[in-house]
Order: C-alpha cells, then structure tokens, then sequence
C-alpha cells in the first residue's frame, strides 16, 4: 500500500523536473514558467519553500544538485540556450528572530550553445566539480571548477560533437577505481536511418580526451532520457533508456581488447530487459538508490515501477496514475483486496499530526508483488 | 557476580536515561530521553517491584514531547531536572503530582537555542554541569553558557570559548569549569575571568582524538576522567601538572557515559558505542581486607596511583555486549540503568557493590 | 505466480490530464508530477494545461513496522537475528538444536509483541483500534505459519513422527477448549454437564487429543459411574499412543491399535454407548467412523484442525512427508478449497513442504518483509533452501533467495530515521551486495548533528569505507563554513585527510589575515600537532601562527628563524608574499640585532624575486632600507665575533 503527501510547488505551469538533494531532505523544482524553487523539509517532516527565482528566460528543462561535499550548489538548464550554476548564500546577519537568509546566487552562467541546452549533470564526486551539458544541435560540453571553494570559476574543459540533436546525458556512476569515467548521451532525432541513438563516451586518462567507445545500433527510434544503474559491485554497467519503450541495456567491458592508444575496452552491448507496458512513449526513466527499482515515464500519463526480482529478471511492481475524479473519494478503502490475500491496512488513521499524507486507491483488485 | 538483568524495548532510542531521587527509599522511578526519533519524548517511567525481582515491567507514567534529541538531563533533586536540546535549548522541567493523583511534567523555564551559529543555525547543546542552583552549557558551537535555575536569563556567555565543537563539560570547582572538544583539548575556564580565554588548556592525547565525556570524583573534585573516541578513559589529578596520570584503554568504540559510583567512589561505570557496560572496581577487597579505604587519604585513592594500576583493578561486564550502542548509565545504590541505541532500556539489579 | 501489479491513483486532475513523470528521492520514495515530454526543437511556449497549480507528489510505501507498537518487534527480532548469524559463523556443532532455540526465540518476539497488541486494542477508543486489529490479524497468521513451519522445517523430529507437535501446535491455536475445560472445572462441579459448553468441550478436548482431559470431565459428570461412562473411560485409558521413545516399534504399535479398534468398534456395535448419544459419538469418533466425522467437522474454525483431530484417531504415526495428501483431503472433506484464506494456501504449503511456495505467500503478508526475512534467513541456514540449488530447471539459488530478502529489509529500515543501524545490521549479512549497498545507503543518511555523525562514521569505520569517512568529513567542514564556524570546518578537513581540501581551508585563515590582519582561532592553531603535515598550506599556517606566536612573547630570534625559514621554504602562496615580507620590519627595526647576515641575505633574495607584486609596491622600498641597515649592523657584529 502506498500513501502519499501533496507539496504544491505553486509554479504557474506543468513541472519540468524534480531533484532531490544527496539526503532528501530539499527539493527543487522547474518549470515552463522560468522559474526555479527550493523546498526545504522540516524537522516535522513539512516542506517550505525557501527560495524562488526566476532562472533562466525561457523553460527550465532540468535542475540538478551538486554533491554536498561542494556546499549547497544547483545546476540547471534552458531553452534560453544557457545552463547556470547557483550557489546558496546565507547571510550572516538575520533579521531579528530570524534564521538566517538564505538566497541563491548564480555563480556562473555557460553561455557556449547556440541552442536550447536540454540536459545538465554533475559528474561523480570523486572526480572534482565537474559538469556535463548537452544541446539539441548536437554538442556536448564538460566544464569543471578547479577550485571548489570558488564556484564562479569554470572552464570548459571538453567539448564533443555528436551530430545529432542531443536531449539527455547520463553519468556512469560506478564507485569502481578501475572504470574510466563513462558518459551515455540520447539523441531524440527522429530518423531510425541517422542509425543508433544513444552514444558511449569514455575519458581516456592516456591521452586526457573523450572518445566515443560506442554508438548503440539496437535503440534506433529517438530517446527521451537515460540513466545509469547505481553500480553493486556488478562487472557490467546498466542504462535504463526511455524510447518508444523501455529498455534496459547491459554494458559489459570486453577484456583483452582495450584499445592501444586510449587504453579503453570495446563494449558488450545487451538488451537485459524490454517492457512496452506503457504502450507508447517512455520519456523519463530513473533509478532508486540502490538500482533495485527503476520508475519510468511514458505518455500513458502512468509512472511505472519495475522491480529486479532474485532471479535477476525485471518485473513490474506499481503504477502511479493521475485521476482527479478521486479527490473527493480521500476517505475511501483504498486497499480492497482478493479474498486470498490477508485484510490490509483501513483507511483511517496514520495521519501524522505535522505531515498529511493520505492514503492511494487502487484501480485494479489483484494482488500486489511487494515492493520490497 | 550475580545480576538480574531486565531488558524492555520501548520503540526510541535512547540517549539519556536518570534515576529520579527519592531521599527516602529506594528509587523505583527513573527518566529517559530519546534521540533520532521523528518525535522525541521525555518519558517519567515507574516500576513495581515484585516479590523477587524477577518480574519487573517498568510502565510510562508520563510523557513530555520534546523538540530535538534529548543531550543530556540531570536531576536537581526528586521533582526537578534540567534537560539539554539537539536545538540548542535547555529545559528545566518540574515533574508534580496533581491533587487526582496523577503525574505532570511542566516546563518550569527555558533558556531558548542559547547555542546557535553564526548564521543563526540551530546548535546542538552537547552536555551541561550542574553545581547547586548554578548550571554551565557547552554546544557545537563552542560556546559556553553560565545559567542559574533562578534566573531566566544567560548569565554570560563565553562566545567563542572553543574554536570547535565542544562535547562535554564538568565544574571542578564552583569557579571553575573544564571542556572537552572534538580534537581532545581540555579547557579550564575561572568563570569569574572576562573574555574567552581559557586558565589552562592541554591535549587528552596527541592524536586528535575527541573527548565524549567527563566525570568527577565524587570526593575529589579535581580528579578528572575523560572519556575519548577511541573507547580509553584519561584519568587527572587536575592540582598538580596538565599531565594525564593514567590512561587506560578500555572500550573498543567511544566511550559515552562514565559514572562514578557515588557512595562508593573507588567503584566507577562506563559504557560505551560498542555496546560494554563496565564495572571498574579499584581497590579489591581481597589486598585490603574488604575494607574500604578512608578516601580522604590521597594514597588511597587507587585511580591516581600511578604505578601498577593495571593491578589495581577488576572489570566487570554488567551484561552480554550489545550489538548496538549503550549511550547513557545511572546508578542508584546498586542498581543500574541503562538506555541504548536498539530502542531497549535495562535495568540491572544487585550489582556487586564492595563496600 | 505471475500476478499483475496494482494501479495507485494521485487524486489530483491536472495528474490526469497532463500525465505523471516520477522521480526516486532517497531513500525509499518517488515524487511523481503532472509533467510531459516538450521536444527540445519544438518553440517554448506555454503548455496547454497552464497557468495551473502543479503539485508534488511524496508517494512511499506505508510500512506497519515503523508504528512504535511494532517497533519492539523489529528491534527485538534484530537481537535474535544477530544470534543465528553468529551461531552459524562459529560452526556449532549442534547448531540444529540451537537453531530451534532461536525460532522458538522469534516466536516467543512475536508472542510478546500480539500480547501487547491485544492490551493495547483493549485499551484503545479511537479508531486506531481498527488497525490494531488488523495488526492482531497479520501477526497472528505470522505466529501460526511460524510455528508449524518450525515444526515441519527447523525442528528435528525423530522417525518424522509429527502428531504429538501437530497437536500442540493446534492446541496452541485453538485453545479454546482448553480455556472452556478450565472454566468448567474452575467452577460448580456439581451438575457440570448442565453447562451448556460442556459436551462440546468434551468432544473437543477429545479431537485434540488431551485425552487426560475428557477423562477427567467425564468422571465428573453426575452419571459419571454408569457403566457407558466406564467403559468410555476404559476404553480411553487403553487407547495406545505412539511415541517414539516408548521403545515400540511401528509394527507393533499398529498391531496395538488395531486391536484396540477392533474391541471399540465391537463394543459399538454391541451398542454399548448409545444410551448416551455424546457417548456414542465419541467412540465413532474414536474408531474414524466417516459419519461421526461428518457430524463435527463443522465445528472446527479450520481444516487444520480437522486435520490434526483427524489424524490422531485414524493414522497416528503419519509422518510429516505424507501430511500434504491427508491436508487436501481434509480440505476436499470440509469442502473448502474454493474458500480458502491466504492462511490456508501457505499452511497447506507448508504441509506439502513446498518451501518455496510457503516463501513466495508470505511475502504476500502486509508485514513489510519482516516475516518473510527472518523465515527465510532461518530455512537457509537450517539447510532447508538446499533443493533450490539442486533444481537445474529453475534459476532460484537458496543463498541468493535470503540476500535478496535481507536486502529489501536492510533497505526499507535504513530509510527510517531512527531504525537506520538496525538496517545496517542485515545488510552486514548480504555476503555479495551487502556492502556495496552499504556505501550506498550510509552517506545518504542525513548528518543532523555532529554526535550522529560520529556514529554514522563509526559505522563506517567498522566497516572499512574510508572513502565514505573522508566524505562525511568534508560535508562537515563545508557545513560548518557555512556556519561560520572556520576552526570547526577546519577540524573536519584535517579529520577528511583530503590534503587539498584541507589547503583550501587553511588559505581561508591566510586570507582572511591578509585582510584583517587577524589570526582566527588561535586555540586551534595553537595545538594542531602532528596533524598540520596532511597540508602544505596547513604547515605554512601552523608555522605562521608559531612565528606570531614567538613575536608575542618576545622571543624575537625564534621568531625571526621561524619567518626566515617560511621565506626560503616554498610553502609560501602567492597572495600571503606581502604580509609575510612585511612582516620582517619590526624584526629589522628592533633596537637589538635579531637577525643575522644570512638571514638578511635570505631576505633579501626573496624580496629580489618578488619584487613585481604589485601589493607589493609600496613596501619594498621601506624593507629594502631596513634590510641594507640590519645588514650592515650583523656584518659589524659577526665580524666583531669573529675576532
């Protein structure tokens, strides 16, 4: 059973992207509207909004937080062809009874694409403070702060060409010393001839450049995001990929066979799993913590939960739809069971005296497959 | 040794745990108070004690909701204690029993997020000491507050009294306080001085290592015990040099309360993140003839002897090693309680008092 | 067992008519919002469904075992869980017999944890109760479950002679005879069988076998010295129970029983009995005849009981292999296969040892993987999930099984505020991704304050994650920067032993003097040891505050050796040049000879190379003098040494 709590982020038109923090403990928000916000959750388990901005002067695609080890540090990216990095400042002197003001600075404004930056992440933490931003005409670009403790300095160190429109990036976030730093790019061109669509890149320590290791032939129609696993140790490296379906990819390195000059493995590249269960588009794809639970997006209007069972295959767990006519049915037993499984939870109660959260009806009557 | 131990979960964790004095009896109520819960409580517990000890199911008679982790708390006397916020705020609560004959808990004064930041943050108060009606704080904002429990007022505030994170404190005179912060450096500050200078300053070790707790002799104020990070005990006597006179390892994790029995001074607890809770006892009755030693004399008192110390003592676990953390002691003649991170609280009765 | 996943519903419109997008937020829930795909090439234009008011949605799974009542449960059950671990890791011998201890430990856990629920429904008036209850419901079917599959798994039965624990499970379960024999016999035992449960808890105390019990009511009975009362109480003394240790054999124990059947059912037909009806049917009962059974199969609550009753009168040395047949015919007997309850397929399960069906149906149990965890982790190391391994046509590895679970579990706890070392403690027992989710779980745990991030960085210690420690560390440093709180993020960089970062902080103090001219925290800098060498700029520091330090205290020469040797030792950052050459006036000035010829070469070899710092401009000229004048004094000096 699921319950959920309402945050309303009072932006003034459809929500383009939510971040979390490394805690979950803050929340920022875009949208069409131009504008950017942080939610700050309180000790009761509330959320404020403590700050608001108008970012950018066109649709903030995506916000994203730096590493906390880099301080309280946003990025963002627009259609106004810009990708910003903010910084919170608190000020030192509090009105009276006040904690102490909190505003966001924009510490450096990257102004190098022509055309709408439609995608913006940092890169591992191990590595420094290092940015990646890709363009819809096709270019990618990674800047980086040599001094972390002054964020208005940043140079773009790479800058790499990938003829088709770019729409997504994705960082690989392996822990591991003995991967090179992995970069998966997503084109939404829409021409299954222009070949595959999402690119491997790979930074060769040899010769201190990016090189593409791969273009993956077997995703052909365009691709709304992607992401990498959270790596368990595993010697392979999964990319969840929202096309006209989902997929998820398995990049193995092949042994033996690094390339003389860079030093780079060539790569296996499997199809672990496919589900068109959202029977259209899937354009937004994320994985939890762990990478046990990927939740993808498609224009079903559903958010889907595929869960990755012991045997290592992928199943789908929950879905999350939208329906209003079920506002005024708050109060209604949400969990009816089949006669087999055991009475759940009623309704009532189980709301916090601080945090309201309410309780999710359900559609369909069958049994669940647990979550966890 | 023969122990009764008593085990009771109470779904919070545990960071304080406090015999309620009874000047007449023997104490059968106690306090806890929790830490790292979404809503933490000081909670006023009795117990009933039955025919044999065997049964012992200690019961809530109050509850006080409380803001933030509970730091520290320490009784003044039977109906009033001070109590030590995760927000910086301390609390002198006034336990009374109604004319119905049931149990309030009522917030007699507050000293509001007394310990905060430079950007108004919210501090945490780590520990504070208590000498008669007069009461010093110490947060992670390294300052230190002087309080009296008539006034609602700070009295002072040393602002910048540590550069870092102060974890414990102690009175060793009425005068006179000493800190403990996150690096191992020991300050003694003469309340009466101005400023933030410190009277003397010294390293529990020269590794860097952070104090978590402090303790006095019952009898002689100026022997110190310091616990650190690494589970040893520091032992001084504060009269003569800057010097430690004993260092004992002890604890395999941090040490986080340390208790001296306080009839029986030559007997001392400690407990610890790794989930011991000792029994120090110098001064075996077997050398001495069981007699203990009039504690007046400075030879007798074993924990500043310098030479073979080892020889001196005999430890005593209290209990299997728990798998989590044991964060708070108290003991109540020879009775012992205990609060720990696996949202359990045990009581341990009989423990062997050589007196 | 492929089942459908449920659909969950966000009550809100403009979800519905835009469409969801979800986001994971740490740990263990999914901000979903009305949200759609904008291609990048399409013009930025308002969407369709604006200006609207657009909301976030925190979904997460409702877990049971974070309620305080049920919070004993899980940190009680930690305990033992703990105790099986290290039991197997020591290699006890008899591991078996101790293992039945712990699983009688985890029952006795859940016990303790109903009778408290139940205290507590009785005390409730609000409408918590309900889901107390409902607590009461699950954890009641968990106990049962449990215990026979204790019984039939964990236990070592000897021969597999299950009846005499098939009946104390039921009697366990089904104690209401046993109350009602109670109350009776606590009562007015004159006239007893006028009570109206009387008959009933005769028979009933019969079909679970306490046949101590009927006899007992039976002579209490006003017409308890009639001959049908005898002969039943005969009859009952000499009825044979099997028992393994009573040193008869199977054979010999059927050949009793048949016997025994033999003269019962003659004493039947010989209508013996009938003169008291309930007398009579229990004798049926006794010699299995169908109709009797059919007269009080439906007072039994379950098949179960009708099972265990069943079996005691008509095969009493059944083993366990063989309870799953007699299972389904007392289901097909009681006609209550298409009724059955989720309670009854994983018993049913369990009876036809169907492990892994046992496993997959108790995951159904609303508990949150609490059961299911634990059970599973007991069947592993009771050498119980072997048969997996040994399935070719099934990809289902018992070890992967129960790390799979633990996983799930650890998971779900770490992601509450206060249970996060309890979650720690199974994952610590997942032997392959057990650690990697660690060094993803930890640093995800919010720091709060600096004594629960010591203990989060004793965790880690513990378990040999310095990368996750020197993370840990430099948040703090940089949260205490932001507190202005310079000396105690300083602490942190040099507890991070990033030498770098720690660089970056200790410019801060340079820079911040370079400004101010003021040395902060002093106290620090005073006793920074050992530590100051992770950092050149750190060492630059500590000798720096040493060279003050001295200067205050008007040791003038140690002063000057400490200036001289920062000069020449290369430590020094560009923007500190100035201060640090200024620095030498007054030790040139001073109305004694405090530094010597070499040192004032040394001096003035630096000042050479740094003489196009611009901040440097309007001071040289004056060092430049004072250094020619301190020069020509220490040549006079020396050379009057010399002589």
């Amino acid at each position: 059973m699921f319950e959920a709590q309402e945050i309303n982020a009072e932006h003034k038109d459809l929500i383009h992207d939510v971040a979390y923090d490394f805690y979950g403990e803050r929340m920022a928000t875009c949208s069409s509207d131009q504008y950017v916000k942080v939610w700050d959750q309180t000790s009761d388990g509330k959320w404020n909004l403590t700050s608001s901005w108008k970012a950018h002067s066109g649709s903030v695609w995506k916000v994203t937080w730096a590493h906390p080890e880099f301080g309280q540090v946003l990025a963002t990216c627009s259609f106004d062809r810009t990708a910003a990095v903010w910084e919170e400042l608190v000020g030192e002197t509090p009105g009276p009874g006040e904690r102490g003001t909190r505003h966001w600075v924009r510490r450096t404004n990257l102004v190098d694409s022509r055309t709408s930056v439609t995608d913006v992440k940092f890169g591992p933490r191990t590595q420094g403070l290092q940015l990646a931003t890709c363009s819809a005409d096709g270019i990618i670009r990674i800047y980086e702060a040599p001094d972390v403790m002054n964020l208005s300095q940043w140079t773009l160190q790479h800058e790499i060409q990938c003829k088709l429109s770019c729409s997504c990036l994705s960082w690989n976030p392996s822990l591991s010393k003995n991967h090179p730093l992995m970069l998966a790019v997503g084109s939404d061109d829409n021409n299954p001839s222009n070949g595959g669509k999402i690119f491997i890149y790979e930074y060769s320590d040899n010769i201190r450049r990016w090189m593409k290791t791969e273009t993956i032939s077997s995703v052909t129609e365009a691709v709304h995001d992607i992401s990498f696993s959270p790596n368990l140790g595993r010697s392979f490296h999964l990319l969840a990929v929202a096309t006209k379906d989902l997929r998820i990819l398995s990049l193995s390195p092949i042994a033996d066979n690094a390339n003389v000059q860079s030093g780079l493995y060539k790569l296996d590249i499997q199809t672990a799993a496919q589900f068109d269960d959202h029977g259209c588009m899937v354009w937004r794809v994320c994985w939890n913590i762990t990478g046990t639970i990927l939740a993808s997006s498609g224009d079903d209007g559903c958010v889907r939960m595929f869960k990755m069972n012991c045997i290592n295959a992928w199943k789908p767990v929950a879905v999350l739809k939208g329906d209003g006519s079920h506002v005024a049915n708050e109060g209604h037993r949400s969990s009816v069971c089949s006669a087999a499984s055991l009475p759940t939870p009623p309704v009532a109660a189980v709301v916090s005296q601080t945090a309201r959260y309410i309780k999710l009806g359900t559609i369909s009557q069958s049994r669940e497959v647990p979550w966890h | 040794m023969v122990q009764n131990v008593h085990g009771t979960f109470i779904s919070e964790k545990i960071n304080k745990i406090r015999w309620r004095p009874d000047p007449f009896n023997d104490s059968h109520s106690f306090i806890t108070g929790s830490w790292d819960n979404d809503q933490n409580n000081i909670k006023l517990w009795n117990f009933e004690k039955g025919e044999d000890d065997a049964d012992i199911y200690p019961f809530v008679i109050q509850n006080y909701e409380f803001e933030g982790d509970v730091t520290e708390a320490k009784f003044i006397n039977s109906d009033y204690c001070v109590v030590s916020s995760s927000l910086g705020s301390v609390y002198y609560l006034k336990i009374t029993n109604t004319l119905t004959g049931d149990v309030q808990i009522t917030n007699e004064k507050l000293w509001s997020n007394i310990h905060k930041f430079k950007n108004q943050d919210p501090s945490l108060c780590t520990s504070f000491t208590v000498y008669e009606n007069d009461v010093v704080t110490a947060g992670e904002d390294g300052r230190v507050n002087v309080l009296n429990l008539q006034n609602k007022d700070v009295l002072r505030t040393i602002e910048e009294a540590d550069s870092c994170s102060l974890n414990c404190i102690t009175f060793v005179k009425h005068s006179e306080v000493l800190t403990g912060n996150s690096r191992g450096q020991m300050k003694i500050f003469d309340l009466r001085v101005k400023g933030n200078q410190p009277t003397n300053s010294f390293m529990l070790s020269g590794d860097q290592i952070a104090a978590t707790c402090l303790a006095y002799h019952p009898n002689q104020r100026h022997m110190v015990v310091a616990g650190d990070e690494d589970g040893s005990l520091t032992v001084w006597d504060l009269r003569q040099n800057s010097f430690p006179v004993n260092l004992l390892s002890a604890h395999s994790e941090s040490v986080s309360e340390i208790q001296f029995h306080p009839d029986h001074p030559d007997q001392m607890f400690s407990c610890s993140f790794s989930g011991e809770l000792w029994h120090w006892i110098t001064n075996k009755p077997g050398s001495h003839g069981g007699k203990l030693l009039n504690v007046s004399e400075m030879e007798s008192n074993s924990w500043l002897s310098t030479e073979s110390i080892k020889n001196k003592f005999e430890v005593f676990m209290l209990m299997p090693k728990l798998h989590k953390a044991i964060n708070s002691i108290d003991l109540s003649r020879d009775r012992v309680l205990c609060g720990c991170d696996n949202e359990a609280i045990y009581l341990i009765n009989k423990v062997n008092i050589y007196s | 067992m492929e089942v459908p996943c449920k659909t969950f519903v966000i009550p809100n419109e403009l979800c519905r008519r835009a469409g969801l997008a979800g986001v994971w937020a740490p740990l263990n829930e999914v901000a979903v919002f009305p949200s759609h795909l904008v291609k990048a090439h399409n013009p930025d234009a308002p969407s369709p469904y604006g200006p609207s008011n657009a909301s976030v949605y925190k979904v997460r799974q409702q877990v049971i075992l974070f309620e305080p009542i049920l919070r004993k449960l899980v940190n009680e059950a930690n305990g033992t869980f703990l105790s099986v671990q290290e039991l197997i890791s020591n290699n006890v011998l008899d591991s078996k017999v101790e293992l039945q201890k712990l699983s009688c430990q985890y029952r006795s856990i859940i016990r303790a944890c109903l009778e408290n629920l139940q205290d507590e429904a009785m005390r409730d008036k609000t409408n918590y109760k309900e889901e107390l209850q409902n607590y009461i419901t699950i954890f009641y079917s968990v106990e049962c479950v449990w215990h026979l599959c204790e019984i039939l798994f964990v236990e070592n039965i000897p021969g597999g002679v299950v009846l005499p624990h098939l009946l104390e499970w039921i009697r366990f379960h089904f104690p209401k005879y046993e109350r009602k024999a109670a109350t009776l016999l606590a009562g007015d035992l004159v006239g007893i069988e006028t009570h109206p449960d009387y008959w009933q808890t005769v028979i009933g105390s019969l079909m679970q076998g306490r046949i101590e019990v009927v006899r007992a009511l039976l002579r209490l009975h006003s017409a308890g010295d009639s001959k049908p009362f005898k002969l039943v109480d005969q009859a009952l003394k000499a009825m044979p129970t099997y028992n393994i240790y009573s040193g008869v054999s199977a054979t010999e124990f059927n050949l009793k029983w048949k016997h025994w059947l033999v003269d019962t059912q003659s004493k039947i037909d010989a209508k013996l009995f009938i003169s008291e009806k309930h007398l009579h049917l229990m004798m049926r009962l006794s010699v299995g005849e169908e109709t009797a059974w059919n007269e009080v199969q439906s007072h039994c609550e379950a098949w179960y009981e009708l099972l265990a009753a069943w079996l005691v009168f008509t095969e009493p040395t059944v083993k366990s292999f063989e309870l799953g047949q007699f299972a389904r015919r007392c289901i097909a007997r009681m006609n209550v296969g298409l009724r059955m309850r989720h309670l009854d397929y994983v018993l049913l399960a369990a009876m036809e040892a169907d492990i892994i069906q046992v496993i997959k149906e108790i995951q159904q149990m609303s508990e949150n993987g609490w059961f299911v965890s634990h059970l599973t982790d007991l069947l592993y190391h009771a050498g119980r999930l072997v048969v997996l391994d040994n399935n070719p046509e099934s990809h289902l590895v018992g070890s992967r099984l129960r790390e799979c679970f633990l996983l799930d579990y650890g998971t779900l706890l770490m992601g509450h505020t206060s249970l996060w070392q309890v979650g720690l403690s199974y994952l610590d027992h997942c032997p392959t991704e057990g650690l990697k989710t660690i060094e993803l779980l930890l640093p995800r745990l919010p720091l709060k304050s600096e004594a629960r991030t010591q203990k989060i960085i004793r965790e880690a210690h513990k378990r040999d994650l310095p990368q996750i420690i020197q993370s840990i560390c430099k948040i703090q440093a940089m949260n205490s920067l932001k507190r202005g709180h310079l000396g105690n993020a300083l602490t942190w960089g040099i507890k991070s032993q990033d030498g770098t970062f720690t660089s970056l902080l200790a410019d801060k103090f340079l820079r911040e003097y370079c400004k101010n001219g003021k040395l902060l925290n002093i106290d620090l800098l005073d006793s920074l040891g050992s530590s100051m060498l992770i950092s050149d700029r750190l060492i630059f520091l500590g000798k720096y505050f040493e060279f003050h330090k001295e200067y205050r205290s008007r040791n003038y020469k140690e002063s000057a050796n400490l200036l001289i040797s920062l000069l020449s030792s290369k430590l020094t950052p560009k923007y500190f040049w100035a201060t640090l050459l200024d620095d030498t006036i007054p030790l040139l000035e001073c109305n004694e000879l405090i530094m010597s010829s070499l040192d004032t070469f040394t001096l003035l070899h630096c000042l050479q190379e740094k003489s196009d710092l611009p901040e440097l401009q309007d001071k040289i000229e004056l060092i430049r003098l004072g250094a020619a004048r301190n020069l020509s004094r220490a040549l006079m000096y020396e050379a009057q040494l010399v002589k």
